[in-house]
């Protein structure tokens, strides 16, 4: 009821307190319910809180008990929240989205996390958008009760391999990952199912994480390619990872950390078609070959403890290299050789809620005839607040090989429901 | 000479060994962590020389928005208590921190984790509806209570028990230093009395909901908020309706903390003639100002003077 009124006293008087604001005139400076005190704001807020504490709800003898306890979490639910990622893609020459939309729904994802018991963590992430309807995002049982500081995750995750790739695609600071992440693992980035183990040292007084996994396969299957068997039929064919973060204070401000990422499995690569061994069996297509990719990732980050609100600046940059075998036979046509790719990314805060970005991207070609991609882009993000982003991105688009460079201009809105998430570090 | 070199080591390892096992619990101190200042600082009145005392956040830092920096875990992966303000006010950094920290004492259930708001008479608590229409709400409390010297207390109290309880062969010590920080308050009390005597009523306008507790304990009147809602900056609308707000009640004081930025209090105070007056909220928030009864007693005088 009361807040009702509150609303209903929002809705009338804010009209006037705006007109107050264009020509504020001594009558209205008498005018009681124009002041902050007649809104729903944080006066109004704290006297409404004020009259129900009174009325007697909540102990305050000093042990609050379970009352307060109980309010929280009643039945032991899990954390539940829901994260919106809206794309407008404004490109002059057409939509430049996978899905060809000009407006879209890119993806919701729906999070439940909570203790499973004493000694395991469950974390539950579905990803739905049209293209791909529910799919499972990650989902991981985290043992938290190892010994020697050991955390181990079982289930599929984001892989811990470089630094954006850590990082959901709609925390990023960017529209979309790097195209050196894109090109070598696909545009949602790299996940994989298996076991993952970390352990935090710190043996020369600065902090150091080595994780390592071992999940089921290097990346995402292609569907559309028959092999003579499995890629990970045999355990040399599993994906196996391992990143070393070395993280330093250069002072209360600033720090940087310099870290080290390396990927190796075997992974599905397109052929000319030759018959199946099985004469019922499909045409074979696709043969497996062994990726191995190494990274070096930096991250400088200075943010002055006091004006902590309004000052900040990030500069980024990774730097991958793909390893594929020099294979000569005209049939197979999968990478060969080296590929190299990489980004710098710098970004600047102007304002407690607006930030500038800038990046440039590039990624060596799959193969010498065609040419390799770059591609340099701006950004403006705005946080209404901390559970919502307003981002508009430029990007000037340029394939290699002779194609004619693309000019893209994307607007992302996203949004966060449910419980307060920690911010990404 | 091989059976004597024998011998001696037969010795050496038992003495070791048993020096190891009997001296270390005689040197080891508790290790504490904060998450602020304020914290950290009645930990170590309480603790003594028995604890080491750390914390994450600075006194002149926003503890809503303190990064989970990676050297923050290696403080706590070796802590044997995690004290923390609650009510969510950490809700965005320390889940982080804990998990990297990967120490079962001081996560949920373990016994060195300290939720201090469970030892306090909270103000603002919603009975009812809450959503994030109404700003940064806590849902479960406002969490500034260190500003009411009386929460200052019950801190006190808490830590002796749980460092009692982690420490018994201690705990007259840590009983000995509660009951001298809780006289060293008390006499600070009766010192600033004369002060509170001249705000009690005085109508102020706040920066955020932080002023709550000392408002309670001073019974200083804020008539106003710069933010809209908690943690939302303030509008021109709202600016608007605050400058009213000023004039109508004769407020003479903008109350706000030093990592706000000033710029819009100063337009609010050149349109009406109040005060800024920058406050730290917490030990450390300003150079000097290094313990919790001196934050209380600078905080006190320096409204009481600008009240007048």
């Amino acid at each position: 009821m009361r807040r009702s009124f509150f609303l209903c006293a929002l809705a009338t008087i804010g009209p006037v307190a705006l007109a107050a604001q264009a020509t504020p005139t001594p009558k209205r400076d008498s005018a009681a319910r124009a002041d902050s005190v007649s809104r729903a704001d944080s006066i109004a807020l704290v006297r409404e809180l004020e009259q129900m504490q009174s009325a007697g709800a909540p102990d305050t003898t000093g042990s609050r008990g379970t009352s307060q306890q109980s309010a929280s979490n009643p039945r032991l639910l899990p954390d539940i929240s829901v994260v919106g990622d809206f794309i407008a893609d404004a490109s002059p020459r057409g939509s430049t989205q996978e899905d060809g939309t000009r407006l879209g729904v890119r993806e919701l994802e729906v999070a439940f996390q909570a203790a499973v018991d004493p000694y395991f963590r469950g974390d539950v992430f579905l990803g739905i958008s049209d293209e791909e309807g529910i799919a499972i995002e990650q989902a991981y049982l985290t043992a938290t009760a190892l010994p020697a500081q050991l955390e181990a995750r079982l289930g599929r995750f984001l892989m811990p391999f470089g630094k954006q790739n850590t990082t959901h695609r709609h925390d990023l600071h960017a529209i979309e990952y790097p195209y050196v992440i894109q090109s070598f693992f696909g545009p949602e980035g790299l996940k994989g199912t298996g076991i993952y183990l970390s352990r935090v040292f710190a043996p020369f007084g600065f902090y150091q994480e080595v994780i390592a996994t071992a999940v089921d396969r290097f990346g995402e299957r292609d569907e559309s390619l028959v092999t003579r068997e499995p890629a990970n039929r045999k355990l040399g064919g599993l994906g196996y990872s391992a990143r070393l973060r070395n993280y330093f204070d250069l002072s209360q401000a600033a720090n940087v950390e310099v870290s080290f990422s390396g990927i190796t499995g075997k992974r599905e690569q397109p052929m000319l078609e030759l018959p199946s061994d099985d004469p019922d069996g499909e045409p074979l297509n696709g043969y497996n070959q062994r990726q191995s990719v190494v990274a070096v990732d930096v991250t400088y980050r200075w943010r002055p403890l006091q004006q902590g609100l309004y000052k900040s600046f990030i500069l980024q940059g990774e730097l991958m290299q793909q390893r594929n075998p020099d294979v000569t036979i005209p049939e197979l046509l999968g990478p060969t050789g080296d590929r190299v790719g990489g980004y710098a990314f710098a970004r600047y805060q102007i304002g407690r809620r607006s930030f500038l970005g800038a990046r440039y991207d590039f990624v060596d070609a799959e193969s010498s005839a065609d040419g390799n991609t770059t591609a340099a882009s701006g950004y403006y993000e705005f946080f209404p607040s901390e559970f919502s982003k307003l981002v508009a991105g430029y990007e000037r688009y340029m394939a290699g090989g002779g194609a004619k460079g693309i000019n893209r201009l994307i607007l992302q809105a996203a949004f966060s429901l449910g419980p307060h998430k920690p911010h990404p570090f | 000479m091989k059976s004597t070199t024998r011998n001696k080591v037969r010795l050496i390892f038992p003495a070791l060994a048993a020096g190891l096992l009997f001296a270390s619990p005689a040197t080891a101190q508790l290790k504490v962590v904060t998450s602020t200042t304020d914290l950290a600082d009645i930990a170590t009145q309480v603790g003594g020389n028995k604890v080491t005392v750390r914390h994450i956040g600075e006194g002149y830092q926003d503890p809503h928005f303190i990064e989970a920096k990676p050297s923050f875990v290696l403080q706590l992966r070796n802590a044997d208590i995690w004290a923390f303000v609650g009510l969510e006010l950490e809700a965005g950094w320390m889940p982080l921190l804990l998990n990297g920290a990967r120490n079962r004492k001081i996560n949920p259930g373990g016994a060195g984790y300290v939720d201090v708001s469970k030892v306090i008479p909270l103000l603002d608590v919603p009975s009812g509806q809450v959503d994030r229409s109404q700003g940064d709400v806590h849902a479960l409390g406002n969490p500034h209570y260190w500003l009411d010297p009386q929460n200052g207390r019950r801190i006190a109290r808490l830590f002796q028990r749980k460092f009692s309880e982690m420490d018994p062969a201690n705990a007259a010590t840590y009983a000995t230093n509660t009951t001298a920080f809780e006289a060293k308050l008390s006499s600070a009390e009766r010192a600033w009395q004369p002060q509170l005597a001249l705000i009690r009523g005085k109508p102020v306008v706040a920066w955020h909901t932080s002023w709550r507790y000392l408002a309670n304990y001073t019974k200083v009147n804020i008539v106003g908020f710069m933010e809209p809602k908690p943690g939302v900056p303030p509008s021109p609308a709202h600016l608007a309706g605050l400058i009213q707000t000023v004039r109508r009640t004769g407020a003479k004081v903008i109350i706000m903390e030093p990592f706000y930025s000033r710029k819009t209090a100063d337009f609010v105070a050149s349109k009406t003639g109040i005060k800024v007056l920058v406050l730290p909220p917490s030990v450390g928030g300003v150079r000097g100002l290094n313990d919790y009864v001196a934050l209380m007693k600078s905080d006190i005088e320096k409204l009481a003077a600008a009240v007048q």
